[in-house]
């Protein structure tokens, strides 16, 4: 068993037409899958059902061993780190390091220990010099760091990123290169939705390819 | 008696629109607000609207109208109908001005989705052609357009909220309206941002620069509208006169 397995998954939004379409799959901790494909192939509507953002309309989706059907969000949030494609929908703070600490000062966690990780993850997605900023008109790139800061701080088990490189100078996506390297040496698991080549080639030890809702290829390296 | 939706000229639902709210707002009468809420039902179904669509609508409502009617009780001084100790929950006066305001809302709400029917450039279309400035006419269509992706960004911030591990029912209430704001600040951000994108893609576009603008396309009513239009203010007259009789 995967850490999160999809068994003949079918997703379709309202009356629609089917937008993932039976679609088994076993995601391991152990691997960094990648996920590309054509624009509207539905992979963001995939990496939502992995994560139980979305229920599947056919099939079953677990996650850590759980059906999502009876997840809350709450409580996959707390196994699961999933980062938008677009990071404006998860910044939510009127400032950077307000928005990077809410999130452990509602769970009750200690001040000095909030502080301490705030200032860690500043440090690594080089937001200090913006801590005291409005997040809503950093640029793009500053908005996408924030926004996996946000994600990391709750040290998930594992991480479902739609499209971690937009927006990112190359100089930053090495960085995150780096960064996300280091994660998987402390365990955790990984998929991440790119149209990036290079991060994909650099980062992945499996490659699925998603067209027309359906899987046409997967690989592992 | 199902039209097909797109027949129907805008302004022949603008008016029944029209109509329905005013009859909603003017009259104080449960049986006969309950009897045009029937009727406005029938004529949203008769557009084309999906029945079961429009009960969910409603059913979110369910606690909010719960909400005005305890609401209005502890503002009334009527006759008590339920008491916990010596705090009135509710009053017989206040629980009628509850359901008064709850049959009003979903009349109104209801009669607003017989002109969803119509796509945003017919409405626009059809207000232009009732000579109302062509400025205020796309903002009425704007408005039509984004509030159900309002609707979609309001769930999705409460997703993210989640999603950063915070378990929403677990939470103290003092705790929660903290989260709400949290909620909001992105809302009420990027609506903002959107909104001056949009001007300014607007303005670049020469929005706003010719005082006349000339349409190719051009609404006609057809006989069915004038019927219809005929049937909607015979029908809201005969009311009016039984309401006030
Ligand atoms: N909320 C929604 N309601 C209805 N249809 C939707 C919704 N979200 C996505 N779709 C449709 O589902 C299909 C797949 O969308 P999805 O966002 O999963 O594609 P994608 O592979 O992530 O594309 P991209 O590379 O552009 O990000 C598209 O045809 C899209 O129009
Ligand atoms: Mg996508």
């Amino acid at each position: 068993m995967g850490f999160i397995d999809l068994n003949n998954v079918s997703f379709k939004y309202k009356d629609n037409q089917f937008i993932i379409k039976d679609v088994s799959l076993k995601l391991l901790k152990e691997d960094f899958t990648g996920v590309i494909g054509p624009n509207g192939g539905g992979k963001t509507t995939l990496g939502k059902l992995m994560a139980g953002i979305l229920k599947a309309s056919k099939g079953d989706v677990f996650i850590d061993g759980l059906n999502s059907q009876d997840l809350k969000l709450g409580a996959i949030g707390k196994r699961v780190g999933y980062l938008f494609q677009n990071p404006e929908r998860q910044i939510f703070a009127p400032t950077v390091e307000e928005d990077l600490t809410f999130s452990l000062r509602i769970k009750g966690i200690e001040k000095q220990q909030i502080l301490i990780k705030a200032q860690e993850m500043m440090e690594l997605f080089q937001l200090k010099h913006l801590a005291n900023q409005f997040p809503f008109t950093l640029s793009q790139g500053e908005k996408q760091r924030l926004a996996l800061a946000g994600t990391l701080i709750n040290d998930p088990s594992f991480l479902i990123l739609d499209e971690p490189t937009t927006g990112l100078d190359i100089e930053r996506k090495k960085q995150l290169t780096n960064i996300l390297k280091k994660l998987q040496k402390k365990g955790v698991g990984m998929v991440f939705i790119s149209h990036d080549d290079d991060f994909i080639n650099n980062l992945s030890t499996r490659i699925i390819q998603l067209i027309g809702g359906e899987i046409v290829a997967d690989k592992r390296k | 008696m199902l039209i097909r939706e797109n027949k129907i000229d805008p302004r022949t639902k603008l008016t029944a629109v029209i109509l329905i709210s005013s009859l909603a707002v003017l009259i104080k009468d449960i049986a006969l607000l309950l009897g045009i809420f029937s009727i406005t039902f029938i004529i949203a179904l008769g557009f084309g609207n999906n029945p079961l669509a429009l009960f969910k609508k409603l059913k979110k409502l369910a606690l909010l109208f719960m909400a005005i009617i305890i609401i209005q009780s502890s503002f009334s001084s009527g006759i008590p109908l339920l008491r916990i100790g010596s705090i009135t929950l509710l009053t017989i006066d206040g629980f009628t001005k509850g359901i008064l305001l709850a049959i009003r809302m979903c009349i109104i709400i209801i009669s607003a989705t017989i002109i969803s029917t119509s796509s945003p450039r017919e409405i626009v279309q059809g207000l232009i052609q009732w000579k109302i400035p062509y400025e205020i006419a796309f903002m009425v269509s704007i408005g039509i357009r984004f509030l159900p992706l309002f609707v979609d960004e309001i769930k999705d911030t409460v997703n993210a909220i989640q999603l950063r591990g915070i378990e929403l029912d677990k939470i103290p209430i003092g705790k929660r309206m903290k989260i709400y704001s949290y909620v909001l600040m992105p809302v009420v951000a990027t609506t903002l941002m959107k909104s001056k994108r949009l001007s300014i893609a607007m303005e670049s576009k020469g929005f706003g620069i010719y005082p006349r603008r000339s349409s190719f396309k051009r609404l006609k009513l057809s006989k069915v509208d004038y019927l219809l239009m005929a049937a909607f203010l015979v029908g809201a007259f005969t009311i009016v006169t039984v309401y006030l009789g």
